[in-house]
């Protein structure tokens, strides 16, 4: 039984529509091209701590690489990158290697994870695009992390400033953080929205938001994802499910994925993604005196946190926040093979969530994958037992 | 005080290695540094069954940890990998480690020395830490290893932050960190920095790590007088010991031994026919079947580069938090492994091809290992650019129901083979 949706998908809405569309011609998105034949740079960023806002005031188009939205063949990636390696890493590499980022001027990672800072070796040794950056990020929050985090951003900052041979005006970081905050309050607001019993977007609708928002320049964005919220409000459609889900773990952006649960009648109401909310949810706050660099590196640092931090009650925390706070019945772990870091932090979350009686179904995934049979069945029965759980 | 059963664990290992010590001692042929190496390892473990008998504060830590600073607080390290695979390859309880730490609720991905550490502690099979302290020096899982653990054992932690680059900056940081930790373990255990004793301790790593580039040299002559088996020994010894006067001892002893062969122009294995670089590590309970097909084919492993090739630079007794914080730089799995993949890192491994006149080189791709395997495809296409092959061996390293010593005899031979026609 899927989520009941008051009117039929077929009519919807216009602007949503858009948004698919650019992920439809995904990677070589009609706004990226257009951006490229204006003679602009398109920079590659791997991670949730790569500070968009640095490339966005450099006249830079930021576009978040990624793996295709479902399963891919991976014959390259396995080659190079080896089999134990997370399938979101090999699935980006893989497409490197195509050629299907050859539009790329940069590359910029963070010191992430293994599979991210491996992808990004080799990246930079057998795909040569123009420009590689590394950032060291630190795992702690401490004030010495976050010395050193400004550092490091600095140092980002610098060296794209002689790459383009010219420099970074402040007035520029401080436009670039007003368009980055635009698009995080837009998109709370879109989240918000989910709080509702029958909320007027499902979950996988939402993920055709958040994708798009990678594959585009800011500002496009943020009057489009207006124009949806406008549409929203004013629609009468409504999503109601058997339960009300939140999905957590390893890197993900396939609505597909989403769709499926959807599919068989669990609301997906919020998540714990570095493809949603960990990517929207805290703005870059500008103290009075402060360099807009510094808030930048305060912000990316202090951010809703991957797995990779210690200690992880403060990921853990967060998580039992939106749990309250989205009234949600259950969570859905979903951890790409080989993702040691959420991995790690399962049985611990697992306890934490136990604590406050929200019971756990932990799917271990390929990166992309849209939903096996093997997985709609464990939905399933976790649906049945939440149902039960309720009556 | 420690349980009977955690007391009979580490006994075990105690009395296992005492029994090696004697048959190396009461064996003429034996080198004198491998009974060395067994006091050294019964010596370390000693104290680790007495120490909370005799009122000492135990310290857990991941691997490539700065345990010179617990030497100088008189707090008892425990390497905690190196601990439960000693149990484990002494005791035999693999399987049983590695089951309780997939009811954990770690998944086989996670690479089988964090699983069975994990498990180890739930099973109560190691004494109980007062302190757990972790890094992120080599990868994921030693950094996502201590909460858990922490959990299990209701202690503790200090997650000590490594930087993944270089610079002023980051090395002021990773001295921070160490600062940080001392007033986390004089809080914790009472016990306070002896400053003069890490200095001392700083003087002899200093010694170590140059006894360990002459090791290297040593290595370099044809034919090669460093036996296969004798890899985990070098490692473990910085693991364990670094900057004791046991590891002293027993690596002078050594590279004495090593110098007098190649005097008499004696090599580890006669003849000698195929030099061997080694990636990563070979599963540890293979080590007898690699010396002994060492042995039959004539192959000796002249060097790994990611293990045993130390950087050049010494450390300054003077500064001795800053020389520990110098020698986590130096450590030779910091090059490869850890931080970015650059061209010095890369360039070093085809140096290392040609100074040790490498004929070809394992791969040993432990598949818990991801960061590791990730360059399997890279440094195959550079040693191949300088004409050395390859052999890629998928495993586990202390799983051995991955795959049978036959199978990897078999590739071996076939590798071989190939060495043998070119
Ligand atoms: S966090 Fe996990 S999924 Fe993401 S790149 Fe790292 S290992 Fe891969
Ligand atoms: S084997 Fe590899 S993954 Fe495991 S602890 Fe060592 S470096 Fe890390």
């Amino acid at each position: 039984m899927a989520i009941e949706v008051t009117q039929s998908n077929a009519v919807m809405l216009p602007t949503l529509e858009r948004f698919r569309q650019i992920n439809d011609a995904f990677p070589k998105t009609g706004e990226i091209l257009e951006h490229k034949s204006k003679g602009g740079k398109v920079f590659g960023w791997l991670c949730t701590y790569v500070p968009e806002e640095i490339l966005h005031a450099a006249g830079i188009l930021p576009v978040r690489v990624t793996g295709y939205s479902q399963e891919m063949e991976l014959e390259d990636g396995n080659a190079y990158l080896y089999i134990n390696n997370c399938s979101f890493s090999r699935s980006c590499l893989q497409m490197g290697l195509r050629g299907e980022y050859e539009f790329l001027d940069g590359m910029v990672a963070g010191s992430t994870c293994d599979g991210a800072r491996r992808l990004f070796d080799l990246w930079q040794y057998y795909i040569k695009t123009p420009f590689h950056h590394i950032l060291t990020v630190p795992r702690k929050y401490t004030g010495k992390a976050h010395d050193l985090y400004y550092q490091q951003v600095t140092q980002f900052k610098e060296h794209l400033e002689e790459f383009l041979g010219r420099k970074i005006p402040d007035e520029q970081l401080i436009n670039s953080i007003e368009v980055f905050n635009r698009s995080r309050a837009l998109l709370k607001q879109l989240y918000e929205l989910r709080k509702a019993d029958a909320p007027p977007i499902s979950g996988a609708e939402t993920m055709e938001v958040l994708n798009a928002s990678f594959r585009m320049p800011k500002e496009t964005f943020n009057r489009w994802l207006k124009d949806l919220l406008e549409e929203l409000s004013k629609s009468s459609i409504t999503h109601k499910g058997r339960a009300r889900l939140m999905v957590v773990g390893s890197v993900m952006n396939n609505p597909e994925f989403i769709n499926s649960i959807e599919a068989q009648g669990g609301l997906v109401v919020t998540d714990e993604l570095c493809t949603s909310t960990r990517y929207w949810s805290d703005p870059v706050v500008v103290e009075k005196g402060e360099s807009p660099v510094k808030a930048i590196s305060k912000r990316y640092l202090n951010n809703f946190p991957c797995a990779r931090m210690v200690p992880s009650d403060e990921r853990f925390n967060r998580i039992l926040n939106l749990v309250k706070e989205f009234r949600v019945d259950g969570v859905i772990s979903q951890i790409i093979r080989y993702c040691v870091p959420y991995a790690h932090d399962l049985p611990l979350l697992r306890d934490r969530l136990k604590e406050v009686g929200v019971p756990v179904l932990a799917l271990d995934v390929e990166y992309g994958t849209s939903g096996s049979g093997q997985i709609q069945t464990r939905v399933q029965a976790f649906l049945e037992m939440i149902e039960a759980r309720k009556r | 005080m420690v349980s009977e059963t955690k007391k009979s664990k580490i006994d075990a290992i105690i009395r296992a290695s005492r029994l090696i010590m004697r048959m190396n001692q009461a064996n003429p042929a034996s080198p004198k540094s491998e009974a060395l190496y067994y006091k050294m390892l019964t010596s370390y473990y000693t104290c680790l069954l007495n120490a909370h008998d005799e009122g000492k504060f135990i310290a857990a830590h991941t691997v490539f940890f700065p345990s010179e600073i617990l030497y100088a607080m008189d707090i008892v390290p425990m390497h905690t990998e190196t601990t439960t695979w000693m149990m484990a390859l002494f005791l035999g309880e693999q399987a049983e480690i590695l089951s309780a730490g997939a009811e954990l609720g770690l998944v086989p991905e996670i690479c089988s020395p964090h699983r069975g550490l994990a498990g180890a502690f739930s099973l109560g099979a190691l004494p109980r830490p007062d302190a757990m302290l972790w890094s992120n020096l080599i990868c994921d899982n030693t950094a996502k290893s201590g909460e858990l653990i922490m959990e299990i054992n209701k202690c503790p932690g200090f997650y000590l932050d490594h930087p993944f680059q270089r610079s002023e900056t980051e090395d002021k940081y990773f001295l921070g960190e160490l600062e940080d930790m001392i007033c986390f373990l004089e809080e914790k255990s009472g016990q306070k920095m002896d400053w003069d004793k890490l200095s001392k301790i700083v003087q002899r790593m200093d010694h170590q790590m140059e006894l360990f580039r002459e090791i290297g040299e040593l290595r370099k002559t044809v034919p090669s007088p460093f036996p296969n088996r004798g890899f985990l020994q070098l490692l473990t010894t910085d693991y364990l010991c670094p900057g004791q006067p046991e590891a002293i001892e027993y690596l002078e002893a050594l590279r004495d031994e090593l110098a007098e062969m190649v005097r008499e122009r004696k090599g580890a294995v006669s003849p000698e026919r195929f030099r061997l670089m080694t990636l990563f590590v070979p599963p540890m309970y293979l080590m007898g079947f690699l010396e002994k097909i060492g042995q039959e084919y004539g192959v000796v492993s002249v060097v790994e580069p990611l293990f045993t090739r130390w950087a050049e630079g010494r450390l300054d007794p003077s500064q001795p938090l800053e020389s520990v914080a110098r020698k986590a730089a130096m450590i030779p799995e910091r090059r490869s492994m850890y931080g970015p993949l650059g061209q010095e890192a890369l360039q070093d491994l085809v140096d290392c091809a040609e100074q040790y006149k490498v004929d070809g080189a394992v791969y040993w791709a432990f598949m818990g290992c991801r960061h590791t395997c990730a360059t399997v495809k890279l440094f195959k296409d550079l040693l191949n650019e300088v004409d050395v092959p390859v052999l890629t061996i998928d495993c586990d390293i202390v799983d051995p129901t991955i795959n049978s010593e036959a199978e990897i005899r078999e590739k071996m031979e076939q590798f071989f083979e190939l060495l043998e026609d070119r």
